[in-house]
């Protein structure tokens, strides 16, 4: 039912099972299936594994954060050098889910669709046929439809990795990049690409810029704890008013978060002016082809990129 | 199996578990620790928050296995040596709670933070984002919010480092409640007890069939002949097993054949000529879910159209009026159409029931009800048994807010498994099934137009009300604008438009809400039509003297007299003030007896077979008494949540009929008592004893009839009046309520500090309905979307404004005690003024609830 391994040697995921880590993602699925008289699958317990937490310096500069590490951990060890990426962090869920969920956890959670954790409702995702979002309830839905799937990726921090070209490290040694983890998000059976079998152990940033800023902005209805209806990351390295280099990113609006090319194009070599934000803001939503009820997070993907760049712009 | 040890509140256990299980299972179940609660199950509301190496955590998300060799400590463990933490202290003395039920959560959480807080800055007051930025993993449904956020600023400060040094008066049942002491039916636990789970009609429609005799070995049917169900969700069977685990699985594997049929969950589409008919033919009309208290109002059906016969005065003539105004385009007529969403209860103790029927002539049932005595009544009523035979305990509810004045499905669960089993039962609603199987108040559409004389004195009035309550009938919400605003001509056509959606039932001030945002929107639209001061006009156009000392008192706030025009401002960020009447009706429920007695050397006892869901009715009581004897409330022992054939008659908690029912009572009753026994109770008075009894007021009575339920209309109506301020981020279309002013005109305060809480939970929940708070059905299988409070957003500590509340304490002379109950009245008008308030920022009408950010945007682009 289930095994706890203490070292990687002893880590192995038969078919069929589940491994977990904080369990703050697993452990509501597990009640919600439960409550309809769906058997357990097998667990791993990821938890023991020695090494499984904690943040290291790389040689180069960069930093390893094992995969078990905490979030409220990331959000607190990383807040100097990675400020886009710390932030990022300390804004998504609440305090006590950022103290027991993990950054590998939060990689490999899956959607929030209210369709996909109903358990009396099966879609594509979870193994059923069909979004019955697409033709049903899907205000929190996607604005760049590319996907049979409607309702956005979950996850803050893969966003916010994607402005890094981070990478995350799998159990049997090899590295995977974030950004082929997360894949183009067509697959509507996936949220995340790893393959069967495999574990994270860690996720890998390279060295950050020198003097580097970032900031971060969900748009949401109320206060905190609530996913975002759109999200923005930015994180740029400044030589004097002028962005020298750039990364930004925006979530809560496609089955994987997007890295917007074209507002980093927009703001590297410009000040960030009114002018330059709102170019940077409309780029964002370039290609966006929203649902029926999703046509305003339009003109919020564009709002949340502006308030995003304010704060950068401090 | 696994095996592992843990340490908790200090000594070491032995756990064992499976595997999937949660550390709150293991805490619950196996440790018997019942302090921590089960609310939302994921993640969200924190009241399952427990320390794990001293991090709170989300004890329903983490697994059982990170208890392994860990320190954790629960709410038990805070004041183990009978002296209560600062942090508790701090709650007590700012009443920093209601019903209690997300309050375990919070302290645990709260004196985390605030060791952290000391320890960094010293005795010092943290600002009001610090501590909703700390505490935002929790949620509190009956919106002690601001009570919350003075505790932790208190506690920060170390003014409750002392014992004793917490001020009176207290809520009566506090200190049960910030220890976790306090049982609620879902921590009931009986030897030999069975877990039962209802089964469910996972579609909107669908014809069920017959329940094979020997579907499973504890099974009982629960929807009888009428083998149609018209909502997912409806309840259909339940199955009892050893285990909860167990229970689920059996009842995923009933053999009961449903066949689905077309079915309909949008209003709209609903009134279409070929869309399904949710109640076709006679049986299904009759047996309709009922959305309203009362008995269903005569009406006519046009297949989902349920029309009831016209209400109204002179209403041909106020139709005559509106049509002439309209043709002639007269500017002192205004017309709205606006529309609301559907609110769920959202109690944070879920629908519940432990039933013991092992005695064949005793049924002993613990549940989760704002009625007791009537549930027992009707207990008795329904399993031919003598009205003693049967005992109800409430002991503690978590929340009620409408939704527990009735039977309900786990009554039925549990009291007939265990008559069949002959074991004890318990059945208790997971969240899922909580948000969206027991009810709501029901969405609405309002079509209204206003014309008034050149004075602003009302001329006619034209009302069309679509209730949307689901499958239920008695939606209906117009006839409550026919008691403001002047006696001119009006007429009022009140629908319900049937869905295949779960029913409505009460909720605070039902209808009053979702009237007043038709009509206070139209009201504030016609200020504005005229050049008008919005209170100025009201205090035309409305005759009721209380509110006008409201409107007076308004108008001196310094918010109101810094108020500009509409839409003055220009910027990304728009502040505006708007305000909302309310007007609801008094209540007294004429049977209510209480008993005052000398118990257990000297104590002062009072009892009755009431109930307190987080309203402070024990505490109102225990005032009454106090007050007769002079003495402090502690000092009386209160005695309501159980009803017996021997306890005095209570009231329901609903309609806001408790405290006009219980306060004179109780002063009677000690009164009474006081002629026996003199100033001073001692124990040589033990086991003496006065009881009382409420009867209707002299005089005239508004309906000289007493309702279903027990319930008197007296004479008078009760007033409120809300200023709310917003802020209106004009980018994001966030919308923040920056604070609101109360006024009450409801007499006497017997409980001021409980009084003003549950003023303030109503203006929070009202901020919901306002802004965030809205059900979400998928239209292909009629199943609640919004069935996790992830999805259902209800107000945060960090969306509470600054609030103030203000009593208007004359005008109610002829009831006894010089007061009436509020529960209703204060629930209102706070999310019209929200809108007006909105309105008066922007310039934009919003015309439907919630106002959700996509809708800002629309409504500005």
């Amino acid at each position: 039912m289930i095994t706890v391994p203490t070292t990687l040697a002893e880590l192995e995921v038969p078919d069929g099972a589940v491994v977990r880590a904080g369990g703050t993602d697993l452990q509501e699925r597990l009640r919600s299936a439960a409550s309809v008289g769906k058997p357990a699958p097998q667990l791993v317990d990821l938890t023991g594994i020695e090494g499984f937490a904690g943040i290291t310096e790389t040689p180069d500069g960069g930093v390893r954060i094992g995969a078990g590490t905490r979030m409220s951990a990331v959000a607190r060890e990383l807040a100097e050098r990675f400020p886009g990426l710390a932030i990022t962090t300390a804004s998504l869920a609440t305090p006590q889910v950022r103290n027991h969920g993990t950054i590998g956890g939060n990689l490999t959670q899956r959607t929030r669709c209210w369709y996909f954790r109903h358990p009396g409702i099966d879609c594509v995702k979870s193994g059923g046929e069909g979004c019955p979002g697409r033709t049903g309830q899907h205000l929190y839905g996607v604005a760049f439809d590319r996907s049979e799937c409607v309702h956005p990726h979950p996850s803050s921090i893969a966003m916010a990795l994607l402005t890094h070209d981070a990478s995350v490290e799998l159990a049997d040694g090899t590295t995977m990049p974030v950004v082929d983890l997360l894949g183009d998000g067509v697959d509507p059976t996936r949220d995340h690409l790893l393959p069967d079998g495999a574990v994270i152990t860690a996720v890998l940033v390279d060295a950050p810029w020198p003097g580097e800023r970032g900031a971060y902005f969900r748009s949401i209805s109320r206060f905190e704890a609530e996913w975002p209806l759109v999200e923005c990351v930015v994180r740029a390295r400044f030589e004097g008013d002028v962005v020298a280099e750039c990364g930004l990113a925006i979530g809560g609006v496609a089955t994987v978060p997007l890295r917007v090319p074209a507002s980093e194009a927009l703001l590297t070599g410009a000040t960030l002016d009114d002018a330059t934000i709102a170019a940077a803001a409309h780029a964002a939503t370039d290609g966006a082809n929203p649902l029926p009820q999703t046509g305003y997070k339009v003109d919020l993907i564009a709002a949340t990129v502006t308030e995003t760049l304010e704060r950068l712009r401090g | 199996m696994t095996t592992f040890g843990s340490t908790v509140n200090g000594t070491a256990v032995k756990i064992d578990v499976e595997g999937p299980e949660a550390a709150v299972d293991v805490l619950r179940d196996q440790l018997g620790l019942t302090g921590t609660k089960l609310v939302c199950g994921g993640g969200v509301c924190g009241a399952c928050t427990v320390t794990i190496d001293g991090e709170p955590a989300a004890s329903c998300l983490t697994p059982a296995t990170a208890l392994r060799d860990a320190e954790v400590t629960t709410i038990e463990g805070l004041a183990t040596t009978g002296e209560l933490h600062p942090v508790q202290r701090a709650f007590l003395a700012h009443d920093a709670l209601q019903c209690g039920y997300c309050t375990t959560g919070f302290i645990v959480d709260a004196v985390s933070f605030v060791d952290r807080w000391r320890a960094d800055h010293g005795d010092t007051e943290p600002d009001r984002h610090t501590i909703a930025d700390a505490l935002a993993g929790h949620l509190c449904r009956c919106g002690a919010y601001d009570g919350i956020h003075r505790a932790v600023a208190a506690a920060c400060r170390g003014d409750h480092d002392e014992p004793g040094d917490e001020p009176g008066p207290q809520r009566v049942d506090g200190w049960a409640k910030v220890t976790g002491e306090a049982v609620y039916t879902a921590d009931v636990r009986l030897d030999g007890m069975l877990e039962a789970v209802i089964v469910r009609s996972p579609v909107g429609a669908a014809t069920v069939g017959p329940l094979p005799a020997d579907a499973a070995e504890h099974v009982v049917d629960l929807l009888g002949d009428h083998r149609e169900v018209v909502w997912a969700g409806q309840p259909i069977a339940a199955v009892a097993a050893e285990t909860l685990v167990d229970a689920q699985r059996l009842a995923a594997e009933l053999p009961v054949e449903i066949s689905p049929k077309p079915l309909v969950t949008d209003p709209g589409t609903a009134r279409a000529a070929d869309a399904p008919e949710v109640h076709a033919g006679k049986a299904s009309r009759s047996a309709a879910p009922n959305a309203a208290e009362g008995a269903a109002f005569p009406s006519r059906w046009d297949g989902n159209i349920r029309t009831q016969r016209g209400s109204g005065f002179l209403a041909g003539l106020a139709r005559r009026r509106v049509a002439k105004a309209r043709r002639a385009g007269d500017p002192r007529l205004v017309e709205l159409g606006v529309g609301t969403g559907v609110q769920l209860h959202s109690s944070f103790e879920p629908h519940g029931t432990v039933a013991d029927w092992t005695d064949p002539d005793h049924l002993l049932v613990w549940t989760s009800t704002q009625a007791a005595d009537d549930t027992r009544r009707h207990l008795a009523d329904r399993y031919d048994l003598d009205p003693g035979q049967v005992t109800v305990t409430a002991d503690f509810v978590g929340g009620g807010f409408g939704s527990k004045l009735n039977l309900s499905a786990d009554m039925f669960a549990a009291i007939e498994l265990s008559r069949s089993s002959g074991r004890p039962v318990r059945c208790v609603l997971d969240r899922r099934e909580e948000l969206t199987a027991t009810g709501n108040r029901p969405g609405s559409s309002t079509d209204i137009a206003i014309l008034v004389d050149d004075d602003g004195e009302t001329r006619a009035m034209e009302v069309t009300a679509d209730a949307h309550a689901g499958s239920a009938i008695n939606g209906a919400y117009g006839m409550l604008m026919l008691l403001m605003y002047g006696r001119a001509p009006k007429a009022v056509t009140n629908a319900d438009i049937l869905t295949n959606a779960p029913p409505g039932a009460p909720f605070r001030g039902p209808g009053g809400p979702t009237a007043a945002w038709a009509l206070e929107s139209a009201v504030d639209q016609l200020a504005h039509q005229l050049g008008r001061d919005p209170l100025d006009l009201r205090l035309t156009m409305d005759g009721n003297e209380k509110r006008h000392a409201l409107y007076h008192w308004a108008k001196d706030l310094d918010v109101w007299k810094e108020r500009g025009p509409v839409g003055a401002d220009t910027g990304r960020y728009r502040r505006g003030v708007g305000a909302a009447a309310g007007n609801w009706l008094y209540m007294v429920d004429p049977d209510t007896e209480v008993r005052v007695s000398v118990e257990g050397g000297g104590r002062l006892t009072a009892i009755c077979a009431t109930q307190d869901p987080g309203t402070g009715s024990k505490t109102l009581v225990a005032n009454a008494v106090a007050s007769v004897f002079d003495v402090d409330p502690v000092e009386v022992d209160v005695h309501l949540g159980v009803a017996t054939g021997e306890t005095p008659h209570g009231p329901t908690s609903g309609g806001s009929r408790a405290s006009a029912s219980l306060h004179p009572t109780a002063v009677e009753a000690a009164e009474a008592l006081k002629e026996q026994i003199g100033s001073r109770p001692t124990a040589d008075h033990d086991g003496m004893a006065a009881t009382a009894k409420r009867g209707g007021d002299r005089g005239i009575r508004a309906v000289p009839v007493t309702l279903p339920m027990g319930i008197q209309i007296g004479r008078g109506f009760s007033g409120a009046l809300h200023v709310s301020e917003v802020e209106v981020d004009t980018l994001t279309g966030k919308v923040r309520v920056l604070s609101v002013h109360a006024g009450l005109a409801v007499g006497t305060i017997h409980a001021p500090d409980q009084a003003r809480n549950q003023i303030q939970g109503s203006i929070i929940q009202g901020i919901g309905q306002a802004l965030y708070e809205q059900q979400v059905i998928d239209p292909h299988t009629g199943l609640t979307l919004s069935s996790n409070l992830e999805d259902y957003r209800i107000p945060q500590l960090g969306d509470t404004p600054e609030i103030t509340v203000h009593f208007h304490t004359e005008g109610w002379d002829h009831v006894p005690g010089g007061g009436v109950g509020l529960g209703e009245v204060g629930s209102v008008s706070p999310s019209s003024s929200v809108g007006n308030a909105v309105f008066h920022a922007t310039g934009w009408r919003p015309t439907h609830l919630p106002i959700r950010p996509d809708r800002v945007l629309e409504g500005l682009r």
